[in-house]
This record gives C-alpha cells, sequence and structure tokens, in this order.
C-alpha cells in the first residue's frame, strides 16, 4: 500500500498514511501522497529534475524536513513532481525529483497545501514495515 | 458526541468542563454550544481543548467556541490566555495561516443594480485576484519593501497609495501590529511570501459578494454605524490570510520549538501544541517573525479589496468612491496578542491566542476604532459559500468572560474527503446558480469540499454567541458571488 487518505483526521485539513518496507519507499510514497492532494499527478509531464539534499537529527524530522521542501518548491519555484526517488539511512536524504511547472491548463489542480503539521505526525516501523501518519493544514 | 456526565451546565449555552476531568489540567475548560452543537461537535475538540488546558501559564480557562472543530493542536475555534512571565506561546495555538481574517466593505449599491452585473463582476474578480495552488501575486516589491510591509502592514499601503485614507483605521490595531522583527523571518519565508502578496489562497478561503437579509436585519440602529443602511445593500467580504509567508513561519518555528522543549523541561499531550515560554529567546523570536506575518497578511486583504474597488468601477462605470466602498473592518482570526484584561480579581497584560476565534472588545474599549468605539467592535463571522456569512458586534460580557473573544465562522461537520464524495464540483456550482449564487473556483474539488453541508448551521453557532452574550448579531449577509480559492 503506498498511501492512503485518513478521512476523520482533523476534518478542515487533510491527512494520510503512508506505508513501505524501505525508509527510501516511504519517503517516495509520502512525496506522492503530498503531490496528489495538490494536483491529480496524471497530468504532470516529468520534464524539469531537481535535486534534494537534506539531515535531520532523526526520521521523523527528515520526514517533516522533506514534506515541507514540497511545499517550499511549489510556491517559491512553481514546481509540482511526478516522480520521486529517494536515497536515505533515517538522518541524511537524497533525492532525485522530477516534475515541471505548474500549468493551470495543462494541470488538474486540486488544494493548495499550506503545512505539514505535527499533530498525529510520526514514523514508525511495524513489523518489516516503515509507516507514517501525516496531516496537512489545508 | 453525548455530553461526558461530569460536564457542568452553566448555562444552555455554556459547558465547563472541570480540571479533574483530565490529569495536567491548570484550568478548567469551557465549551460554548446549545445542546446540538455539543451533541454534533466531534470528540477531538474536547481532546484538544482540554490539552490546552494543560499548557503552563494558562490562565482561567481554555475555550472552545461554538464553531469549535477538531483541528491541530488547537481545536479551529480555540482560544487560550497565558500569563506573559510564566505562560508560553504555542504556533499550534495560532495556526499556519497566521493573522488569516476576514475584511467587510461595504457599497451604497442594492442588489437590483447589481443583480445583471453579478456574473461580470465575479469574472472579472476571479482574473484580477489570483487564486489556488502554487499563483503568485499581482503586487511585485523589492526586498526591502518586503521588510517594510512586515513592520507596518497598511501603513505602509497608505503610504504607497494602496489604500483610502480612513482604510487603516478600520483594520484591527490600525492595520499593524508594532514588535515586528524580520530579522527572525527565515529565508525560505521570505521567498515564499514575496510573490504572493495579492492572492487569495486555497481551501476555505474566499471573496464573496453578498446582499443585506432583509429577514434577518436585527440590528437597523446598530448597522447604520457600519454604514449599512438598507435591506439588499450589497457588500463584499474576502477571507484569506498571510499565504506561503505564515505558513512557512508556523513550520520554521514549530520545528524550533519541537526541539526546544526538552530543554525548557516542558511535555506536551501533542506535538503539535509544541511551545516554549513566551519571555524565552525562542518564545520572542517567534513572536517577532509572528507579527511580521500578520502585518503581511493585513497588506494582502487590503491590496486585494483595492481590486475589488477597481473591478466595481470598472463594471459600474463610476469611481469607487461613489459607490461608497468603505472597509467596514478587517478581523484577525489566527493570531496571538498582548492585551490587557481582567481576570481573576487582577488586571494584567495576557497573551491571547485565537485560533479560528475573533475578537470581539466591547463598548468603549480604547482598541476600537472612534467611530464604533460607543458600540463595540465589529465581529465578523464568515459562513460557508451556501449559507451567508453575519455581522455582529463585541460586547461587554466577552470582555469579562472570554478575554473579548468569539466564534469565527461555521466549523466543519465533514472532511474534505467526505464531502467530495458526497457531491461533484461542477453538480454543486449548478445547484448554487439555481439559487442565485454565482461562483467560479479555483477548482472544481475544493468547491465540493466547501459545499455548505460540510460546514455547521452558522445561524445556530451565531445564535449561541449571541444567547452567550459574548457577541451580539447585528445582520445576515446572503452570498450572490462568490469566487472562491
Amino acid at each position: 500500500m503506498p498511501y492512503r487518505l485518513l478521512p476523520d483526521v482533523a476534518l478542515a485539513d487533510i491527512a494520510f498514511e503512508a506505508e513501505s518496507s524501505t525508509t527510501a519507499g516511504l519517503f517516495e510514497s509520502s512525496g506522492r501522497a503530498i503531490t496528489d492532494i495538490m494536483v491529480d499527478r496524471k497530468t504532470l509531464v516529468p520534464r524539469v529534475k531537481r535535486k534534494v539534499e537534506l539531515e535531520a537529527g532523526d526520521i521523523d524530522r527528515l520526514l517533516y524536513d522533506f514534506l515541507t521542501e514540497i511545499i517550499i518548491l511549489k510556491d517559491v519555484d512553481s514546481l509540482l513532481f511526478k516522480i520521486f526517488s529517494v536515497k536515505t539511512d533515517g538522518n541524511h536524504l537524497s533525492a532525485e525529483l522530477k516534475g515541471e511547472r505548474i500549468n493551470r491548463v495543462h494541470h488538474k489542480l486540486r488544494n493548495d497545501v499550506k503545512a505539514v503539521t505535527m499533530h498525529m505526525f510520526g514514523v514508525r516501523r511495524t513489523g518489516k514495515k516503515w509507516a507514517a501518519t501525516v496531516v496537512l493544514d489545508i | 458526541m453525548e455530553a461526558p456526565a461530569n460536564f457542568i451546565k452553566i448555562s444552555d449555552v455554556a459547558w465547563e468542563i472541570p480540571k479533574s476531568y483530565k490529569e495536567g489540567m491548570n484550568v478548567p475548560a469551557r465549551v460554548y454550544a446549545t445542546k446540538k452543537l455539543l451533541d454534533g461537535m466531534d470528540r477531538g475538540v474536547i481532546e484538544q481543548v482540554t490539552n490546552v488546558a494543560c499548557l503552563p501559564g494558562i490562565v482561567r480557562q481554555a475555550y472552545a467556541m461554538a464553531d469549535a472543530h477538531w483541528g491541530y493542536g488547537f481545536p479551529i475555534g480555540g482560544v487560550a490566555a497565558f500569563d506573559i512571565e510564566k505562560g508560553v506561546i504555542s504556533p499550534g495555538g495560532i495556526g499556519f495561516d497566521i493573522n488569516c481574517g476576514m475584511r467587510l466593505i461595504r457599497t451604497n449599491l442594492s442588489y437590483s443594480e447589481v443583480e445583471p452585473k453579478v456574473k461580470e463582476l465575479v469574472d472579472l474578480i476571479f482574473r484580477l485576484v489570483p487564486a489556488g495552488v502554487g499563483v503568485k501575486g499581482f503586487l511585485r516589491v523589492s526586498e526591502a519593501q518586503f521588510d517594510e510591509i512586515m513592520k507596518y502592514g497598511v501603513k505602509w499601503c497608505a503610504e504607497n497609495d494602496l489604500a483610502w485614507e480612513d482604510d487603516p483605521s478600520h483594520v484591527e490595531e490600525g492595520g499593524f501590529i508594532k514588535g515586528a522583527d524580520p530579522s527572525k523571518v527565515s529565508r525560505q519565508a521570505r521567498s515564499r511570501g514575496i510573490d504572493q502578496l495579492g492572492t487569495l489562497g486555497s481551501g476555505n478561503h474566499y471573496l464573496e459578494i453578498q446582499v443585506v437579509d432583509p429577514s434577518r436585519f436585527f440590528d437597523k440602529e446598530l448597522a447604520k454605524n457600519f454604514g449599512i443602511l438598507h435591506e439588499d445593500q450589497v457588500m463584499v467580504m474576502v477571507h484569506c490570510g498571510s499565504r506561503g509567508f505564515g505558513h512557512q513561519i508556523g513550520s520554521d518555528y514549530l520545528r524550533i520549538f519541537d526541539g526546544a522543549m526538552k530543554h525548557y523541561n516542558l511535555f506536551v499531550r501533542d506535538r503539535e501544541l509544541a511551545c516554549a515560554p513566551f519571555s524565552s529567546k525562542e518564545g520572542t523570536d517567534y513572536y517577532g517573525a509572528m507579527i511580521c506575518a500578520a502585518n503581511m497578511a493585513f497588506t494582502n486583504r487590503q491590496v486585494i479589496v483595492q481590486r475589488v474597488r477597481d473591478a466595481f468601477s470598472k463594471v459600474f462605470h463610476r469611481d469607487a468612491e461613489s459607490m461608497d466602498m468603505h472597509l467596514v473592518y478587517d478581523v484577525c482570526h489566527n493570531i496571538a496578542k498582548l492585551e490587557k484584561h481582567s481576570y481573576d480579581g487582577t488586571s494584567a497584560e495576557v497573551l491571547v491566542h485565537r485560533k479560528g476565534a475573533t475578537r470581539s472588545f466591547g463598548p468603549g474599549h480604547p482598541d476600537i476604532p472612534a467611530p464604533y468605539r460607543r458600540i463595540g467592535q465589529p465581529v465578523i463571522i464568515g459562513g460557508s459559500m451556501e449559507t451567508g456569512s453575519y455581522l455582529l458586534v463585541g460586547t461587554s460580557k466577552a470582555m469579562e468572560e472570554t478575554f473579548g473573544s468569539t466564534a469565527h465562522g461555521s466549523g466543519r461537520t465533514m472532511s474534505r474527503t467526505a464531502a467530495k464524495k458526497t457531491i461533484r464540483g461542477a453538480e454543486l456550482q449548478r445547484k448554487m446558480l439555481q439559487r442565485g449564487i454565482y461562483v467560479k473556483a479555483a477548482t472544481m474539488d475544493g468547491l465540493a469540499e466547501e459545499a455548505g453541508m460540510a460546514y455547521k448551521d452558522i445561524s445556530e453557532v451565531v445564535e449561541t454567541m449571541d444567547r452567550a452574550g459574548i457577541s451580539k448579531k447585528v445582520v445576515a449577509l446572503r452570498p450572490v458571488g462568490n469566487i472562491k480559492g
């Protein structure tokens, strides 16, 4: 399961739970989830490449910073991404994102995500899987 | 949700949750709601308002207003005041959209004059005021000008021909709050904000053409003070905030506070309640940055209103002044402010957090602009795009009971995901048109999420606050044209 929306959490906002067998996969699933909330990813073409390098004290903060970086790239450079390739050891992240500049005619846009909240936020290991719960401010 | 047995009924519209409800509560919590609203409130509201009651230095009570719903950290519709020496400041008690607020302007036009032009007006304003995901604003400023905006808000607008002479005095705090410190704002926040001046945003943000509802014109004498003189008078309401600028300041400091709490030996029940002592370096830095975002939000609403005036002028071939398009008022509903209040037999400056709550200062308060001081502060309560909005005034009882605070809107009862499953945007747009509301939306998904059925009955919310005596109804405003971000 890449991710699922949690419809009964924080009514004015949108929450999702992502899951993967690897931490890199968890970050990629979370990147796709936040983007799907902003746009129909099928309408994006991977024309532009962006590298993202991040470091944080723990995997929670690393995911918080990664998702915040996607929001910043949307606002500052008007970029939304279709493809997420992530390498991470839990404290350092190296990602290559492929997408394009927002085009109001070609892209089916949805919600403008304001921020990643810390409400219920966290990464956890359950058995052989990694999972994360994220509530986004809309 | 059934009211738990240990809730104390204060009146038909007020409930107290005693300190014994949850371990660690420093003060009781107060919920304003009719039995019907309380029964319909999600359990998250009660958990969150009682979590707020556990925060260090909170004074008197933690409040959930009648529109309260499950937010993150604080409930939306929450109010809490903190001792400035012993208390904390919490970004989660303000929200990421710092100084999200409502602005109401009047016209001297009747609906009969505007009705044939509603579509033209809405289409033009939709072009003039960018809305939706990732849009850039129409006001381009240099880094130095952006610093001035952070410090001086609407005062800067007035000095740069972007405001009418009486605009600043009709905005809460005169359109700028003192204490802004641009040096505490990150490079990322600046980058997100500098291009977003003059954007409406997304989510529940909107710009609406409204009409004074003859059937709910509650107090015509009070309304005269706001220049609202007749039934079917056309008004314009704007709901938006500090955009990516405020969102990034909130994110930056939430992360800082999350790390700093160990240092201050603070424990909270929800990470989103991350906080720091107000008197600490982190607390002071956040306050200085947060005020920058508040002043940016005042500016954003100001420049949007200038565009609305331009649009009316173009469509009606008259200057906006001749249509009396003056500001009624502009209120913040996501903010923390230093205010002097009397409580528990003392009078002191406290830090009042309002997250989805409106200041409701009563008659005679010196912070109310002179023309309104005798009657109380205008309180603008925005409803869903289908059900309309309300104008109220602040009361002395609000000063005595809620640190001069009341509700801010109708409050959601249905999640965005559930709303989209219930109705399609295009169908909603068609149904609204049949009911005389022309709506233009940045996205159809966003439109469906804001359907009236996803919200509480705003009339019940307003009636509750009126009966509680913490704000007084003046008039209801019926939507006829809506731009949805």
